[in-house]
């Protein structure tokens, strides 16, 4: 019997969590969200109630005398609610301030099911060697606000140039060579930096690391194939080879790294008067694995575009893309498997066209975002990513 | 095609509701007005769409009836020679049609959505299995079909700016006009 995926049972539930093994904090994350998916569909939240939840989270938190002000929402972002607003404060080591910060909060179900303290410890794993927001504090299953929610410090800077249009969540950013020339040096040697990092001597209880071997590569596949049963709504046989053709071509992981797992133009910050990058965003994917999975990303045909000369693929539109594989083996000291990146491009193809025509469809179909109708527009890029995935496999790796 | 316009109208009234028409100025009456027509026309379309093919087909099957029953009062009558001819050739036209137009385009989404899934689930046991040239020609089968199929998708949906090339793809008019 066909499973009613909008009142998942039980029973359904374990038997996906049987067949498709996987990290076990994703286990644990991709559980509650079927758990509570026939649940009650996104309710609006005012600012006062937010500003209400946050005064019982961060009085949870410090002793002394604090004030919110200047609530305001936040756009950007497809898979969380964003609110700024500024906290007058004792801050510890600094004194009385009033620091700009930024509320991140899930919604009923997001088009992309992560962890509000994965994302708090890796933001802290790496604070040390690549610029990101500081983080203050968490609410890790929505005690204090309506949803599981992440504080975390405004940053300056833009995410593209202030004066350009671009398509929604920054892609598509289209950056003048004399910016490029500035921010690509910096964009390279930042991801060198979190790969490189043993990630064994940071507090990273919320994450396990795959044993050496082939674990990484189907623990990923266990993870988008997972999301596909638990979601899809219109079966695509595309997607099915694709999975098929992922498990029998698993590479080895030569070294385990932190992995951003969203890192391109789009998700980083950048102040334009000195075109220096000032924070990377948007963690919430990270997990331990294979870097070639960030290369293979931040190299996507989907976050590119070509140069002047209508020929040149330029990654990120920053860099072409030998330009970018010298750069970062300089940087990071570790070689790039072209084969590996070969792979990745396929699964992170794979990912994509599982969160766009899946959990996208699914999370808008019963109203539980406060931007279904940015979720979906995002389905449309389907199409382009299904194709782009035909064209890899077909090519080999 | 995931992407369909029951969906799309859906996300839109929920934008709307949810977060522009709270935003407006209470003293702008004319947009709150002209917002709340806009989510007003997009829950009509909503219901509208999924009956708008048998709507028309309904008309037309009584249209051609109609057209029937006229001719056979103007048979008699020399005079409405011409107008007669005429209506009997579009009446003649519009039954033809209405044969064709059996099927209700619901039934064409079922069908479509039920033989996905029952390709899905061959390609899933091919493609674990072991027999390698049966893999090899599974996955051309299905490459074959996908390079078709996303040509299509992407035509489709191409105003939304994804592309790198939009130049680069047919129109999507064109497209339809091979299959047919």
């Amino acid at each position: 019997m066909r499973p009613d995926k909008d009142r998942p049972s039980a029973e359904w539930i374990a038997s996906l969590r049987r067949k498709f093994p996987t990290e076990p904090q994703i286990d644990q994350i991709l559980t509650r969200k079927m758990e509570r998916r026939a649940g009650p569909g996104y309710a609006p939240v005012s600012l006062d109630a937010l500003k209400q939840g946050l005064h019982s989270l961060i009085g949870s938190q410090i002793q002394s005398r604090f004030s919110i002000t200047n609530t305001r929402w936040l756009s950007g972002g497809a898979s969380k609610i964003q609110m700024a607003f500024d906290l007058d404060w004792e801050r510890p080591g600094v004194g009385r301030e009033t620091t700009g910060m930024v509320l991140r909060m899930e919604p009923a179900e997001s088009i992309v099911a992560t962890s509000r303290v994965r994302e708090f410890q890796l933001i802290r794993a790496v604070r040390d060697i690549v610029p990101v927001p500081p983080v203050f504090w968490f609410d890790a299953n929505g005690e204090h606000l309506p949803y599981p929610a992440l504080v975390y410090g405004m940053m300056p800077g833009v995410t593209k140039p202030s004066n350009t249009n671009t398509r929604v969540s920054g892609l598509g950013t289209l950056l003048a060579p004399q910016m490029r020339e500035k921010l690509a040096p910096q964009f390279i040697e930042h991801l060198a930096r979190i790969h490189s990092l043993d990630y064994r001597t940071a507090d990273l209880t919320e994450f396990t690391a795959p044993a050496p071997g082939l674990q990484c590569a189907e623990w990923g596949v266990n993870w988008w194939e997972r999301v596909w049963e638990e979601d899809s709504d219109e079966d695509i046989p595309m997607i099915r080879l694709a999975a098929a053709w992922l498990r029998r071509n698993m590479p080895v992981m030569d070294r385990p790294s932190i992995v951003h797992s969203d890192y391109r133009v789009g998700n980083f910050l950048f102040t334009e008067d000195d075109m220096r990058i000032t924070a990377l965003l948007d963690w919430e994917l990270g997990r331990i694995g294979d870097r070639h999975q960030d290369i293979a990303w931040t190299t996507s045909r989907t976050f590119g575009g070509l140069d002047a000369d209508g020929k040149t693929f330029l990654v990120c539109n920053l860099i072409s893309e030998p330009a970018f594989y010298d750069a970062y083996e300089a940087a990071a000291g570790l070689p790039i498997d072209r084969r590996t990146v070969k792979w990745y491009q396929v699964y992170n193809n794979f990912s994509i066209a599982v969160l766009v025509y899946a959990t996208g469809y699914r999370v808008a179909r019963n109203g539980k975002t406060h931007q279904d109708v940015l979720v979906s527009w995002l389905m449309g890029i389907g199409g382009v990513v299904l194709e782009q995935m035909r064209e890899q496999i077909e090519g080999g790796c | 095609m995931q992407m369909r316009p029951q969906i799309q109208i859906n996300s839109m009234i929920k934008a709307m509701t949810d977060v522009v028409i709270p935003a407006i100025d209470s003293s702008n009456q004319l947009a709150l007005e002209q917002s709340k027509l806009v989510v007003g026309m997009l829950d009509l379309m909503a219901q509208q769409l999924p009956f708008q093919f048998r709507f028309d087909r309904d008309e037309l099957k009584r249209l051609a009836t109609v057209a029937q029953k006229l001719e056979a009062i103007a048979d008699a009558d020399p005079k409405f020679g011409g107008p007669r001819r005429q209506l009997q050739a579009s009446r003649i036209s519009a039954s033809a049609l209405l044969d064709q137009c059996a099927v209700d385009p619901a039934q064409l989404e079922g069908s479509i959505r039920e033989l996905r899934e029952m390709i899905g689930a061959v390609v899933t046991a091919i493609g674990s299995g072991d027999n390698a040239k049966q893999i090899a020609q599974g996955e051309a089968c299905i490459l074959d079909m996908t390079r078709e199929q996303t040509l299509r998708d992407r035509a489709l949906l191409v105003a939304q700016g994804w592309e790198l090339d939009p130049g680069a793809l047919p129109p999507i008019d064109e497209l339809l006009k091979e299959a047919e």
